[in-house]
């Protein structure tokens, strides 16, 4: 390839790249709604049991760059809501829940109401922005009953 | 309320350490690409690919083979001894001094596993490289150079966040049977 040929290839390739990485954080902060709406069992998990409100459900593994951030951020939003819990699972040495969740990356947080139903689901590392518009959500619902 | 199952972690690193060197490594790959798009891995004779007649000492001395060589000793270094690999110890000395003192320390095993996935691609270029396979060091280059690039400027971790994926296939990890 002439030198020309191998610029404008690397040029693509830096573009392409750019636009895949600005792709995949857009998409880690959407919300997913369109879910198996399931039941969560706490006690399959490890946990004595749920929020009275919602949960924040986090799926992490040992080798998951942002688990803890993501930790550190849905903990803080737990502590300012009463009655929300977070519970962080580790999926290192439990692929059968991995399985259960088809948990194919890590973090991922499923929100579930008081009822331990799953409401909404995101893959990646979600803002805090938009964590905290789900559970307003959950709590305006909750206070409607 | 917050809780987690798990206990023991291993102290901490700055997190800008892993992304200042997965951005001198992403350069590296990109010279690398550039290299291999110019050089005998992707050049054509009449005859067909040149890298086919080409002898395995051509095939070494190619210098995108060298610095994708060069880029897999680093990938090594950071698996086997991440404390000492240069470029980590480069951010040490000369960059993290110069910057406010990080506000929240990271787990090193994420970014140690994320060098095995750099070196497990490099390592697959080189070998087709010396196999005689046309592209194959240029192409397994550039999706190297795709992971650095997101590590570095977006702070991204694909084969972090992958691990699951990786572990189901059976490629990595031990899938001990969980007592529910």
């Amino acid at each position: 390839m002439n030198l020309v040929g191998a610029l404008i290839a690397l040029a693509a390739l830096l573009a392409a790249t750019v636009a895949f990485g600005v792709f995949l954080n857009w998409r880690q902060s959407q919300a997913r709604r369109d879910i198996d709406h399931e039941v969560v069992e706490p006690h399959r998990l490890g946990a004595d049991g749920l929020g009275e409100v919602a949960t924040l459900l986090q799926f992490s593994t040992e080798l998951c760059a942002r688990c803890p951030g993501v930790h550190r951020t849905l903990a803080a939003i737990a502590d300012d809501h009463p009655g929300v819990r977070h519970l962080d699972v580790d999926l290192t040495h439990r692929p059968d829940i991995a399985k259960h969740f088809r948990v194919l990356q890590t973090p991922t947080t499923l929100v579930l109401d008081r009822n331990g139903v799953v409401q909404t689901r995101f893959g990646g590392a979600p803002g805090r922005d938009v964590l905290e518009l789900e559970l307003n959500r959950l709590i305006a619902e909750d206070a409607n009953v | 309320m917050s809780e987690r199952t798990d206990a023991s972690r291993p102290r901490g690193i700055d997190p800008r350490g892993p992304r200042f060197a997965a951005g001198i490594t992403a350069v590296l790959l990109l010279i690398d690409v550039f290299l291999g798009l110019t050089g005998l891995s992707t050049a054509s004779t009449p005859q067909g690919w040149a890298i086919s007649s080409a002898s395995v000492a051509e095939r070494f001395l190619d210098p995108a083979f060298l610095v994708l060589l060069a880029a897999s000793l680093l990938f090594l270094w950071g698996v086997v001894s991440p404390r000492t690999a240069p470029l980590g110890a480069l951010f040490r000395k000369a960059v993290a001094p110069r910057l406010a003192a990080p506000t929240e320390l990271e787990d090193p095993r994420p970014p140690r596993f994320a060098q095995g996935v750099g070196l497990f691609v490099a390592a697959l270029g080189l070998v087709l490289q010396l196999l005689g396979v046309p592209w194959a060091l240029t192409i397994a280059a550039a999706a190297a150079f795709v992971a650095a690039f997101l590590n570095a400027v977006f702070g991204l971790c694909l084969g972090c966040q992958l691990y699951l994926l990786l572990q189901r296939a059976g490629i990595v990890g031990r899938t001990r049977p969980a007592a529910a």
